[in-house]
């Protein structure tokens, strides 16, 4: 079913009641050329791209709960490319490119929302590390500002301007960036991958990986065994727990990072802020309540819930920026499972296993990566060979030293 | 606040909720020399059943009957048993590790317990029926909170309409404060009786069949009760006006009212025991969730006892009873007293428990309210917080959402301020309808912390320990 303006006229009419479900649930085949693991925004995002631009169509995406149940149902759903390193700001900037043309692509409103992201600094060095920044993004082709203190107050007059600890003297903006909404990625992936015949089987949790003689064969899952030609990992926090079912020890920790959700208020926060001083970041949802978090919990953790000392953290750092959100109620929060990578950027790369791939080390910013880590996953899977947009994202990197050590792309667990 | 200052940073046992379970509980322990603090949202003793009964304004004994006045000996228990009560403060989080997180006064604090006893009672079943969101309609509990907290009953028409033992208690007490109401409409499903009926000589063995009768007979004698109520829609436009109702076969009728009180039963208040991520499991004829918990109160995560209501409806008695084995548990296992001690101090609680329990099946049954009245259809609210109908709700399963964790995403159904409290049962009871299986296979909502709203003011002056900030400092 397309959907369309006339579609949607038609429902109203008729109390929605027309709607069919968006994608099958099919029964698992024997065999699959491609099976991909996870069934969040990379997994679906993958299977996507292998129909559409390299013609492999019997293609299986297993989920061992509901698709979007794990980290694309509990980010921040910030989109941004405003990296320093040439290893990651191409593929970061490929990736905004996808963005802004995902929904017409899907013919599925994912409300990409290009609100600005804003990168506040506190001192001159900081302003000359922002600058630096900003003209690689320019020389990247992405677009980045960088605003003074008048600025930005006119941007968000109500940011604690004068902090003793942390007055803020400008910001770095990148008017391209934004939000989009999570499950609508998810729901737009899967259904676009499955009018492509692909087949999204949920409540299908892999229990094994069979390898022989260095090549992968196929799945054990919960519902059986599943031959495979390849197979790709796209599980976020659980890829430590997977990979090791195919016997690989892969340079990756879990940890867990929360989030917030105050109650519905008016426009407040008009962009998304970063305060990296405060390890801190916000925005205002569509809704209207405000959406923050913080660090990570900083202990390796497979639990999908919090410790309170983050909660204070996260909370004073959020008083500290804007301290009129005090009497605001926070109304939630919730954890999810961070594959922190060693230098705090992706792995999308052929693994020793043959026939076996990878797509991990998202640390805490997976959400904007979804479309070019799918896009670029479906290539390695295709073709056997990694595109030259992620050629410095090797999982050998860390053996080799040729690490991609970007700094300020958040909180990374070598670093602490 | 200058008793909470000199609050220290842990204890050995923290009780939460200061009803008969919460009160007994603290007060068995502290006796016997566990370090207690009694943690409770109330400026006074006495959770829902005994609410304010230091401080009510409704002197004359007989109003609020004798079952009301018993909470005051738990309550003269407790003030000399050495616990220490942190009235007026709302625990918002728990954690596996034994750190509770509470407000009080308007700043968050931090208490750690070597044991922690959940005492959080019951609340007040869903009633979704059209218009139940419309201005003047409550719950028959609150109304019980304005009455005994404040000695107040509504001017004009009340209707007082459901079903539960709790409903004809309320309005006996209403009647003997100078309420008016109208009419009773009684929706117990005339069916309850035969499902009940073997349980019957059981319950006649029971300590409440003479006062139960009592207060039936009591409200009869001074209110018209209709009974065999169905198809209960209340309307208005700003506020109600009418109360529409069918009474077994007889043909629609209405009635006008000013202010109507709905309520069909109290399910246990579970929201901190699922945020902690205790077992649950469905109880087929309470109709709801209920802690899996050991013959102590114990449930499945080691450090956390569950007592009282909020560990399966019994009742104010068992309540107590229930506080009193999960203290001496946990005085035990503390170091307090050895096993045999443990187990000879229980046997008087558990002859009580054995006692009061007479007839629980009997009334379990007999009050089983309606399928209609819990689960709504067509565009009646189901969560009221997100504006979300019965319908949606139906529509989201055809799509293929299999529970409420994912309906959430779907619809945002209990992820307003109420956090599914209000509608977490009905949208269960809804996905199981609509995917004709049980409940039990359908699950309920996973809750997060903070379990009630708090301030970011709050969250941000929560005192830190030293390894508090050690956790938050790097490099």
């Amino acid at each position: 079913m397309t959907y369309s303006f006339w579609r949607v006229a038609r429902e109203a009419l008729r109390g929605n009641t027309g709607w069919k479900p968006a994608w099958r649930d099919p029964v698992p085949k024997e065999h699959y050329d491609v099976i991909v693991v996870g069934g969040g925004g990379h997994g679906l995002a993958t299977a996507y791209y292998l129909a559409k631009l390299h013609g492999i169509t019997n293609v299986a995406v297993l989920e061992k709960g509901w698709i979007g149940s794990g980290n694309a149902g509990r980010n921040t759903t910030i989109i941004r490319s405003n990296y320093l390193l040439p290893g990651n700001e191409v593929f970061y900037e490929h990736s905004m490119k996808l963005w802004e043309g995902l929904e017409q692509d899907l013919n599925f409103n994912t409300m990409v929302s290009q609100r600005g992201v804003l990168n506040i600094f506190h001192s001159d060095g900081e302003r000359d590390a922002a600058a630096r920044r900003g003209n690689s993004m320019r020389l990247h082709g992405a677009d980045g500002e960088l605003l003074d203190a008048a600025q930005v107050r006119a941007m968000v007059p109500l940011f604690d301007f004068d902090n003793a600890r942390f007055p803020i003297k400008g910001g770095l903006l990148q008017r391209r960036g934004g939000t989009a909404r999570h499950d609508a990625v998810v729901w737009g992936y899967a259904r676009g991958a499955d009018r492509r015949g692909v087949d999204i089987i949920q409540n299908c949790e892999v229990t094994g990986i069979r390898v022989e003689a260095g090549r992968v064969r196929g799945v054990e899952t919960t519902r059986g065994y599943i031959a495979a030609g390849k197979v790709g990992l796209a599980c976020a926090g659980n890829t430590s727990r997977v990979a090791a079912l195919a016997g690989l020890r892969l340079p990756i920790e879990s940890h867990v990072l929360q989030a917030f959700v105050s109650e519905a208020i008016k426009p407040l926060v008009h962009t998304v802020v970063t305060f990296g001083a405060g390890h801190f970041y916000i925005s205002q949802s569509d809704k209207g309540g405000l959406v923050f978090g913080g660090d990570i919990d900083g202990y390796n953790s497979y639990a999908q819930r919090g410790s309170l000392p983050i909660v204070e953290d996260v909370a004073e750092a959020c008083m500290a920026l804007l301290p009129c959100t005090g009497r605001l109620r926070v109304l939630r929060s919730w954890g999810g499972i961070m594959d922190m990578s060693m230098d705090g950027s992706p792995i999308i790369d052929r693994t020793p296993v043959d026939g076996l791939y990878l797509n991990a080390g998202w640390c805490y910013g997976g959400f904007k990566a979804t479309p070019a880590s799918g896009w670029c996953f479906a290539h390695t899977i295709a073709h056997n060979e990694a595109h030259a947009i992620i050629a410095a994202m090797r999982l050998d990197r860390f053996a080799t030293g040729a690490i991609i050590d970007e700094k300020g792309a958040g909180a990374q667990p070598n670093l602490h | 606040m200058s008793k909470t200052a000199a609050l220290n940073p842990s204890c050995q046992l923290v009780v939460i909720g200061a009803g008969p379970a919460g009160l007994a509980a603290a007060t068995t322990a502290a006796k016997l020399g566990v370090d207690t603090v009694l943690l409770d949202e109330q400026p006074a003793p006495g959770g829902q059943i005994y609410r304010a009964i230091t401080e009510t304004p409704v002197t004359k004994r007989s109003i609020l009957g004798m079952d009301y006045w018993h909470g005051a000996e738990l309550v003269t228990a407790f003030r000399s048993s050495g616990a220490r009560h942190v009235p007026g403060t709302t625990v918002w989080s728990v954690t596996r590790e034994g750190e509770i997180g509470f407000s009080v006064g308007g700043a968050a604090r931090l208490i750690e317990a070597e044991r922690i006893i959940l005492a959080t009672g019951a609340q007040e079943r869903p009633f979704p029926i059209p218009g139940w969101t419309l201005p003047g309609v409550m719950t028959a509990g609150a109304a019980q909170i304005l009455l005994k907290a404040s000695g107040m009953v509504a001017e004009g028409r009340v209707v007082l309409a459901g079903t539960g033992p709790l409903l004809w208690l309320l309005a006996a007490q209403y009647l003997r404060a100078g309420g008016r109401i109208v009419t009773v409409l009684d929706t117990t499903p005339p069916a309850n009786r035969r499902a009940a009926l073997p349980y019957l000589p059981n319950f006649l063995g029971s300590d409440y069949l003479g006062a139960g009768i009592a207060l039936l007979r009591e409200v009869k004698a001074r209110v018209p009760v209709i009974g065999d109520v169905r198809s209960l829609r209340l309307l208005g436009e700003n506020r109600v006006r009418e109360v529409v109702y069918q009474s077994g076969t007889a043909p629609e009728r209405r009635i006008g009212a000013d202010l109507v009180l709905l309520h069909q039963g109290v399910v246990p208040n579970l929201n901190l025991a699922n945020a902690i991520g205790c077992r649950q499991e469905w109880h087929e004829d309470q109709l709801c969730f209920v802690p899996v918990i050991d013959a102590w109160g114990t449930s499945s995560i080691e450090r956390v006892a569950i007592a009282g209501d909020g560990a399966g409806i019994a009742g104010a008695r068992i309540a107590a009873e229930r506080g009193r084995l999960a203290a001496l548990e946990a005085a035990h296992r503390l170091g307090r007293i050895d096993a045999y001690r443990r187990d000879a101090e229980a046997v008087a609680p558990r002859r009580a428990i054995t006692r009061f329990d007479k007839g629980r099946r009997f009334i379990d049954l007999m009050y089983r309210p309606r399928a209609e009245h819990r689960v709504p259809q067509g565009d009646t609210l189901a969560c009221r917080c997100e504006e979300i109908t019965a319908q949606q709700i139906v529509e989201a399963v055809k799509l293929g959402s299999t529970g409420p964790n994912q309906m959430k995403s779907l619809l945002r159904c209990g992820m307003g301020p109420c956090q599914g409290r209000l509608c977490g049962l009905t949208i269960t009871e809804l996905i199981a309808s609509a995917r004709g299986v049980s409940p039990a296979d359908v699950g309920y909502f996973r809750l997060r912390p903070p379990i009630k709203p708090i301030t970011l003011a709050e969250l941000a002056s929560l005192p830190k320990s030293e390894a508090a900030v050690q956790a938050v400092v790097r490099g």
